[in-house]
């Protein structure tokens, strides 16, 4: 044998008999240290729950913030866990003995860790478990942190809530792309909102202490410690006396139609933007929720088939929009050269193309109109002819250019659907069917196939306010870490710009203004101090002749010299758009610009 | 047809002693794995006695090809390797920030593996094609270029434990193909003075995972804990053990890879001083065997793919063995062919197939 050879094998010898000596010296020497320990093998680790990031308005104001809760867990304590525990344990904390069960078996891999059994118990369901400590061997309370919203049902669709459930694999590789997140099944993890889009910078990263616990479960000795890192905390860029008031708009207009006895509506969203940056000011969904009951209304609200509370409706349902529409109309007419700024169609009242008759709202003659009036005076008869002159192609191609079709660009919130551009294609794809050019009439008046978000909406009417830039709707200003570091800073993001001549700009604008003037369709702003540019809509929910109430539609900006903000409301069933939409957009604009509100005055305006 | 002065020198105690550590290996698993899957106990024994089978299956297709043919399809292994460990990185499964697995129908693929024997039958080539540059200190720089790339794409991924391995077979096989000691010294003593440059270009999240490795203790809630629970384990056991099934820190699951990385724990309490001194002994003679039927081999080549695989399991018995008794850090690697797995385990009986391989050949075929 070689030299080198029996030197390896000599060394070898000598490495397992050095490990040999360490087994002996563990196993023989000192055995009874170690018998001892494994007999009583008591050394478990409990979780430090990290308080997660609080939430602030743009004005610093706590929206979010946590409280401490008791939680109730149950540790292994060598020799599994009785009936008998499981029993007294389901009847003090309400809950079936299988779901007890079905959580042990959930973690049977790691069963020096806790079990978490419920969250959040009260003071007397802790007094009552502390009283039968003996009676309950291994049950352990700690305190975690708890979420605490300030307000209840204050923006409940922008902070979402957090939950248990499963998450999907997109998700938690979205999670996991960011900072060093890593989703344990078990968490409490966002499930809407900004707590679902931003939860691997919200949750933080949990400490934990390795303990000894006693026969009953009690931590009696302490060894190691980890402390927990707090997650960010978050500034919104929502202002919380405006997202207040949008509130407490939608939710009285919606009041007032249901004393109406009007059986269809309970439902309204609106959103409110800056047109130069894409900041959201305030964005609310009707019906809302209770963030800090949720848990206990959960079934309910997602029982409620009709009104969905769940659902956000700014981003999460697209709907037709009627005659606020019309500016896309008048833009791609203008652009295209097939009508000149100053040209004037005459308004019979209605319009015979194709073999279809189409006439204007409740029949109303405007005679003859230019662009500028057409809008003001919401004529229909004037766009139906102008979207037979531009064409369905041109007009889905412009109608994409603002935004529609596809979603807006939120990334804050997750769940923006895409709506509908009536196009040739789409009709083709879903119904097979050919473009009919007496469909082209609908949809220049924004009805037809044409469906759009709110949030859409509002990205539109600010793109006509900025001169056609898209901006990235945003919610969070910046996010600063528990040092008070800020690690991230929001920033307005242009997607895109819709080139226009200037003219057709103004023209556009001028029908806005004017329809918020005396004679115009949104004439109950007339006597607002700030100049505002507006368009009215009322879209047909069902087809003509229906007795279901139309879905009632408002966008504006203003001031118009110098845009500040720019808004969508939108009240499902509300009627015609100047009736519940235009007073639910005045509320909003008295509480931006700190305007007294009106004198509450019943009169009879037409759309 | 299947040469009969081959089966002559067919080395039957080698498998002998392969077959037993996997008996041992499966009795020690079926303990391990109590409890760990509800709906058939005997899931993990099942997939690991199929594992095994699929090993001696490769086993005999790697001895009825002369390795000789392993030398001259050298290049087309290294470069095979080279495409692994790369495609890894892009296509592998992420498991706790590290891609180390190829998703494959059947099971998942560990590239690192296979790297280590086809390094072993690489670098045998080129120390036997560049022997004239063995004993001068500069001119040994071809077997360092040999050996970086596949090192480095194996530090990528990243996976400290394996690269280390390779870095060990790598200065064995120097050793045994007499390479001057003292150089190897100054060898070993340039890589540590060049290591602060490798740590500066570190991502913090790899310098973090590197200091845990030397240091669980920073880890108290995680590795820190798993060793502690190991020591409490293999301790309790004592010379005789609490008896096979009846260790309480394996049935409560105390540690977290106790069927993988872990095993020696669960033996350790259950067997004893003597299950333990036992699986020592049996390993002993495996590489002791390897060793010997390295140096009868014809030629050099044969003795370098020995001497390769007899330092790549010492070096991981050592490593896991020392992890659970705490003279060692935790590294993840497997203990060989006692830890539950399908890569290594295949590996582990291609190597010992490469080495009965050598060893079947050892006289020059006369006519």
């Amino acid at each position: 044998m070689l030299k080198r050879t029996r030197f390896f094998i000599t060394m070898l010898l000598l490495v397992f008999v050095l490990l040999c000596a360490r087994l002996a010296y563990l196993q023989v020497i000192q055995y009874d240290t170690y018998w001892n320990r494994a007999e009583k093998n008591r050394l478990r680790i409990l979780s430090i729950t990290a308080p997660r990031g609080e939430i602030y308005g743009r004005n610093n104001e706590q929206i979010v913030t946590n409280r401490p809760g008791f939680t109730v867990s149950l540790v292994d304590l060598g020799d599994g866990y009785s009936d008998d525990t499981i029993a007294r344990l389901a009847n003090l904390l309400d809950m079936e003995r299988e779901e007890i069960r079905n959580k042990i078996r959930s973690q049977f891999y790691r069963r020096y860790l806790p079990i978490r059994l419920k969250t959040d118990v009260s003071m007397q369901t802790v007094a009552e478990i502390a009283e039968r400590r003996t009676e309950l061997p291994g049950v352990l309370i700690e305190v975690q942190p708890i979420r605490n919203y300030v307000y209840a049902d204050f923006a409940a669709h922008i902070i979402g809530y957090l939950g248990e459930g499963t998450v999907p694999a997109w998700l938690e590789d979205y999670w996991e792309g960011h900072d060093d997140y890593k989703y344990r099944i078990g968490d409490l993890v966002g499930q809407a909102g900004i707590e679902m889009a931003w939860e691997p910078f919200l949750k933080g990263v949990d400490g934990g202490i390795q303990v000894e616990v006693n026969s009953t479960g009690q931590a009696i000795a302490e060894f190691e410690r980890v402390e927990p890192r707090p997650g960010h905390d978050l500034y919104l860029t929502i202002d919380v006396p405006l997202q207040f008031s949008v509130e407490q708009a939608l939710t009285e207009a919606v009041e007032r139609l249901i004393l109406e006895e009007n059986l269809y509506a309970g439902e309204a969203a609106a959103v409110v933007l800056e047109p130069h940056s894409g900041r959201i000011l305030a964005l609310a969904s009707v019906p809302s929720y209770d963030l800090n009951t949720f848990h206990q209304d959960f079934t309910d609200l997602q029982g409620d088939r009709r009104l969905r509370p769940l659902v956000n409706k700014v981003i999460e349902e697209a709907y037709p929009v009627g005659s606020v529409f019309k500016m896309v109309t008048a833009l791609a007419a203008l652009e295209e050269g097939v009508v000149s700024p100053n040209e004037r169609v005459n308004c019979a009242g209605s319009i015979t193309r194709y073999n279809a008759t189409k006439s204007c709202f409740r029949g109303t003659v405007h005679g003859p109109l230019n662009i500028v009036q057409a809008i003001t005076r919401s004529c229909n008869v004037f766009f139906y002819e102008m979207g037979l002159r531009v064409g369905i192609d041109n007009l889905a191609h412009y109608t994409r250019r603002f935004g529609f079709g596809s979603p807006v660009g939120l990334q804050d919130i997750f769940g923006e659907k895409r709506g509908v551009v009536a196009s040739r294609e789409y009709k083709q794809e879903i119904y097979n069917e050919p473009w009919y050019p007496a469909e082209t009439m609908d949809a220049a008046i924004g009805q037809s196939f044409q469906s759009m978000t709110t949030l859409q909406l509002a990205n539109y009417v600010s793109m006509i306010a900025n001169g056609g830039i898209h901006y990235r709707p945003y919610l969070i200003e910046k996010i600063v870490d528990s040092e008070g570091e800020v690690i991230k800073i929001g920033e307005p993001e242009i997607l895109y710009q819709l080139e226009a001549q200037p003219v057709t700009w103004e023209r556009i604008r001028q029908g806005m203004i004017q329809a918020s003037l005396p004679g115009g369709t949104a004439a109950r702003l007339a006597d607002f101090p700030v100049s505002i540019a507006g368009k009215t809509g009322t879209a047909q929910a069902a087809g003509s002749g229906s007795k279901i109430p139309s879905h009632s539609l408002f966008v504006a900006y203003a001031p118009v010299e110098n845009p500040e903000i720019a808004l969508a409301v939108f009240v499902k069933h509300g009627g015609t758009g100047g009736t519940t939409a235009v007073p639910v957009a005045r509320q909003i604009l008295e509480q931006y610009f700190n305007i007294e509100p009106e004198e509450v005055e019943e009169e009879d305006v037409t759309a | 047809m299947f040469d009969r002065r081959l089966l002559k020198n067919f080395d039957f105690l080698l498998l002998l002693i392969t077959l037993a550590i996997c008996c041992y290996g499966l009795i020690v698993l079926s303990s391990a794995t109590q409890g760990l899957s509800s709906a058939d106990p005997l899931l993990h024994v099942r997939k690991q006695l199929t594992w095994i089978g699929v090993g001696l299956a490769m086993l005999l297709v790697v001895i009825s090809v002369d390795y000789i043919n392993f030398y001259r399809w050298s290049w087309y292994f290294y470069m095979i390797n080279l495409v692994l460990l790369g495609l890894v990185l892009y296509i592998g499964k992420d498991v706790d920030g590290t891609s180390r697995w190829i998703e494959l129908r059947f099971f998942d693929f560990q590239p690192s593996e296979l790297a280590k024997l086809i390094v072993i039958i690489t670098l045998a080539r080129l120390l036997v094609d560049c022997k004239e540059r063995m004993t001068g200190l500069f001119s040994a720089w071809p077997f360092y270029l040999h050996i970086l790339p596949p090192i480095g794409l194996i530090f990528m991924q990243p996976d400290l434990g394996t690269a280390l391995v390779f870095i060990v077979i790598f200065f064995g096989m120097l050793y045994m193909a007499g390479v001057p000691l003292r150089n190897l010294a100054i060898y070993a003593a340039a890589g540590i003075a060049l290591l602060p440059i490798l740590w500066s270009r570190l991502m913090d999240y790899q310098k973090m995972r590197l200091l845990v490795f030397l240091n669980p203790e920073m880890d108290p809630l995680g590795y820190g804990y798993q060793l502690m629970q190991s020591m409490i384990a293999i301790g309790s056991g004592g010379i005789m053990g609490k008896g096979l099934y009846e260790g309480t820190q394996a049935r409560l699951q105390f540690l977290p890879e106790q069927h993988t990385d872990f095993i020696f724990s669960v033996l350790g309490e259950e067997l004893g001083f003597f299950g333990g001194a036992f699986l020592l002994a049996l390993y002993f003679l495996l590489i002791y065997r390897i060793l010997k039927i390295g140096s009868y081999s014809k030629d050099s080549f044969g003795a370098l793919l020995c001497t390769g695989v007899a330092t790549m399991f010492s070096f991981q018995i050592l490593v896991n063995i020392g992890m659970t008794i705490s003279v060692m850090p935790v590294t993840g690697l497997p203990l060989p062919f006692m830890s539950y797995g399908g890569s290594s385990m295949l590996l582990n009986m291609l190597s010992i197939g490469v080495v009965l391989n050598v060893g079947m050949r050892r006289h020059k075929i006369q006519f």
